[in-house]
């Protein structure tokens, strides 16, 4: 698993280069002019794209709606995140989206685009003619334009103990507990998670439930702790999630698995659970 | 207001407003008017601006309210303070 990101990191980085170049300098200030004037070299406005953006302004409260911006895709990068940029540097200011990375390892940019939830960052424009859709992430409450606001998830993370947690203290004192490579291999497809929350809204179980049911990221995450052989309370951590609403409101309706922008399967990790669950 | 019979929300914001004013109890006796008089002129102030039936504005307006109220909960938090900011229309 940790291979295959590697190699996804590496191959997109050289072609971006010229685009991220130009980018770059251009970011929320007056120099875009600079760069489209280097940019407008070749032909003439073809290959626009709409894109229809969810705005909601808290200044001015009325209905949300989905507002039209034509993007020529020649003068932009080739991913959804550099044409919210170029919107906002160039055709309105206001259009308010969290990002950071931008190379799909911090998680901020997760919206959901085309009815896709994923990172803005990594996903693609479909080249085409077709009107891409962008909206904030679903089922959540929406802070201004696409920024939702965050708190249950994160505090859904926190209340599974995400650290490691020891009744006795290391073997050699003061050095590292060990662990075997096989061990370790089982923290694999775990790990990586960036909590982008793609899969717990993806989930129609977490839409129907986000207060009682945890997630399939904070799941992912309780069985990440639950799998290191270094935790010793295990069997209180299976004890804590052990509950009609946190851990069985699963219907391994899979929606996380096909949402996770990293690749990972949250409902394997939530099955895992569930049979330590019924043998222990 | 004066309707008889309030609605869940109606009920949430009153809620809100009375949770303020408890905080606002355990504050020192200065920031505890100071905290009232601007909490007192937001609620009017939103309770006269804002549409009844805009739900969505008003639920932000309450969760942010919450958040704001739970800040201001904690022993380390001992006053408010506002700034009027005018919208400039460019």
């Amino acid at each position: 698993m940790a291979f295959g990101l590697i190699g996804r990191v590496v191959g997109t980085k050289p072609s971006r280069l010229s685009t991220a170049a130009r980018l770059i300098p251009a970011r929320w200030t007056s120099t875009g002019s600079e760069a489209q004037s280097k940019a407008s070299s070749g032909g003439g406005g073809a290959n626009l794209k709409t894109f229809q953006i969810y705005r909601w302004n808290p200044d001015n409260p009325g209905k949300p709606e989905l507002q039209d911006y034509k993007i020529d895709l020649k003068d932009c990068g080739p991913m959804v995140l550099d044409a919210l940029i170029k919107i906002k540097n160039e055709m309105d200011p206001s259009l308010t989206f969290r990002r950071s990375c931008r190379e799909g390892i911090c998680g901020s940019c997760a919206m959901n685009i085309d009815g896709c939830n994923g990172l803005a960052c990594l996903t693609k424009i479909e080249s085409g003619s077709k009107e891409t859709t962008i909206t904030p992430l679903p089922h959540m409450f929406v802070i201004k334009d696409l920024v939702v606001d965050m708190t249950n998830f994160y505090n859904q993370y926190k209340s599974i103990e995400p650290w490691l947690k020891r009744k006795n203290p290391a073997s050699v004192p003061g050095k590292e507990i060990l662990q075997s490579k096989k061990d370790r291999a089982k923290l694999d497809g775990m790990y990586e998670c960036i909590l982008c929350a793609c899969c717990s809204t993806s989930c129609p179980s977490y839409w129907w439930n986000p207060e009682s049911y945890l997630g399939p990221a904070a799941l992912l995450h309780a069985n990440r702790w639950i799998s290191d052989s270094r935790d010793e309370y295990t069997k209180e951590r299976l004890e804590a999630i052990d509950d009609e609403f946190k851990l069985y409101r699963c219907h391994t309706i899979l929606n996380c698995a096909r949402a996770c922008p990293k690749g990972l399967n949250p409902g394997k990790q939530i099955t895992h659970i569930k049979q330590l669950q019924q043998s222990g | 207001m004066g309707a008889s019979k309030l609605s869940g929300m109606q009920k949430q914001v009153l809620s809100l407003y009375r949770g303020f004013l408890r905080a606002a109890r355990s504050k020192p006796i200065e920031d505890r008017k100071r905290i009232e008089m601007i909490v007192s002129t937001e609620f009017r102030h939103n309770s006269k601006e804002v549409d009844r039936k805009n739900f969505q504005y008003i639920e932000y307006l309450l969760r942010l309210g919450t958040k704001q109220l739970d800040q201001l909960k904690s022993p380390d938090i001992i006053s408010l303070s506002s700034v009027k900011v005018v919208a400039s229309k460019t």
